[in-house]
């Protein structure tokens, strides 16, 4: 899988082992990987275009755009954030997730 | 040890669930960011799928220099008179523009010609893909060329304060209110296009006009947050913003003021705080063109860059 700049906060793996644990085929199981991958992309850039001011989203999203897993645009979100931008993403990161799981346990047949 | 099952997932369920969250959320970025969704998607890139794309740049190799970001947009540049083809990043169209608007502008700030006027809303037009004019539905401000200063931030709503506002705080607010009053009545009435508002706003000398206390009730209404474009000709840098307050008085050699949000993006605030720009009002019935910096609004337009 590529890798992107901030997943190591994100960590989407959690969801992916919630997934493993079950029966799953893997195409199925491919599917709502891509979901959950989709919905952590779109909370992420909210948070992360919410607090860098507007005039440097052209430059944020020229860099994401070029090289989406470059550590440095991590960098350059702490350098022009006047929030903790790591504790954010991971926030919202952490609130998606339970969100996920939760969903996942309404989905389980129970035997 | 005896084999145990896994559980299963009533797939249907929860790609139903997940989908929906996926809809959702990108409807709200959407909604919360258009001008940067639109800028990712002019360059081919779905925001929620950021993901393949990162694979698709492993598999091409192709990181450096085609695929800047830039060259989608201006890359749609149509050819002047001539067969040739702008490339240029944004920051090369600003220079681009800068230097276009030194052949027409006077060499100190002045009102400008009929003609001049005309020059310029073709290249703002040919430049931006933006319809910006010097007289829209027969009004016109006394000069569409003049000094800029510094404004500070006005109260949006009763009780607003300093702090609430996001950025630029060192500017401070001011004890009064803005031309038109308070953006919303009250604090939960305050949407974020009231916040864009404040945010971007100019403030235009419609105490001036000869006919403003005659049509009050007209030109109130035609001037209340109206979209204007903004240029610095020094940089190019081009911004949307809208008519919120009026001023400064003429003894201040001043002939329009801006948020610290738009001074900012101008680059004018540093040094004495003022600037000489170009201000035209947007012809945009439909309420398309988002306030803000306009390199998020190149890819609404036909961008017709006239190369030489």
């Amino acid at each position: 899988m590529a890798k992107i700049f901030y997943d190591h906060l994100i960590i989407i793996e959690e969801i992916i082992a919630q997934l493993d644990q079950h029966d799953l085929d893997p195409k199925k199981r491919q599917e709502l990987i891509a979901l959950v991958d989709q919905t952590l992309h779109h909370h992420i850039l909210d948070v992360i275009l919410t607090h860098l001011p507007q005039y440097h989203h052209e430059t944020f999203l020229t860099r994401f755009h070029q090289a989406p897993h470059d550590i440095g645009l991590l960098t350059f979100l702490k350098e022009h954030t006047d929030r903790d931008i790591e504790k954010e993403i991971l926030k919202k990161a952490n609130s998606v997730k339970k969100n996920i799981f939760s969903e996942i346990k309404k989905a389980r047949k129970e035997k | 040890m005896p084999y145990t099952p896994k559980p299963t997932l009533d797939f249907s369920k929860l790609h139903a669930s997940l989908a929906g969250k996926a809809r959702s959320s990108e409807r709200y970025l959407r909604k919360h960011h258009p001008q940067a969704v639109a800028l990712l998607e002019s360059a081919g890139v779905q925001p929620g799928k950021i993901r393949e794309h990162a694979a698709k740049l492993l598999t091409s190799g192709a990181l450096a220099g085609t695929l800047m970001l830039g060259a989608p947009i201006v890359g749609k540049a149509l050819p002047a008179t001539g067969a040739q083809f702008a490339s240029l990043t944004v920051t090369q169209l600003r220079q681009t523009l800068a230097g276009q608007l030194q052949t027409i502008l006077p060499q100190t700030v002045a009102p400008l010609t009929k003609e001049q006027e005309d020059n310029i809303s073709k290249l703002m037009k040919d430049t931006w893909g933006i319809n910006a004019k010097a007289e829209l539905d027969g009004n016109r401000l006394n000069q569409s060329y003049g000094y800029i200063g510094a404004e500070q931030h006005l109260p949006r709503f009763p009780g607003d304060s300093l702090d609430q506002h996001d950025e630029y705080l060192q500017e401070g607010i001011t004890p009064g209110l803005g031309a038109w009053g308070y953006f919303a009545p009250s604090k939960n009435q305050l949407t974020e296009d009231l916040i864009q508002k404040e945010k971007y706003y100019v403030a235009v000398q419609t105490l001036y006009l000869p006919d403003w206390e005659r049509r009050l009730p007209y030109l109130r209404d035609w001037y209340k947050y109206r979209k204007v474009l903004v240029v610095n000709p020094a940089n190019g840098k081009t911004i949307i913003a809208d008519v919120a307050d009026s001023g400064p008085a003429n003894w201040t050699g001043k002939h329009f003021g801006g948020s610290p949000e738009v001074m900012a993006f101008l680059g004018l605030n540093v040094g004495p705080q003022k600037g000489a720009v170009l201000l035209s009002f947007v012809d945009d019935p439909e309420n398309q063109i988002p306030l803000g910096p306009v390199e998020y609004n190149v890819q609404r337009g036909p961008l017709l860059v006239a190369t030489k």
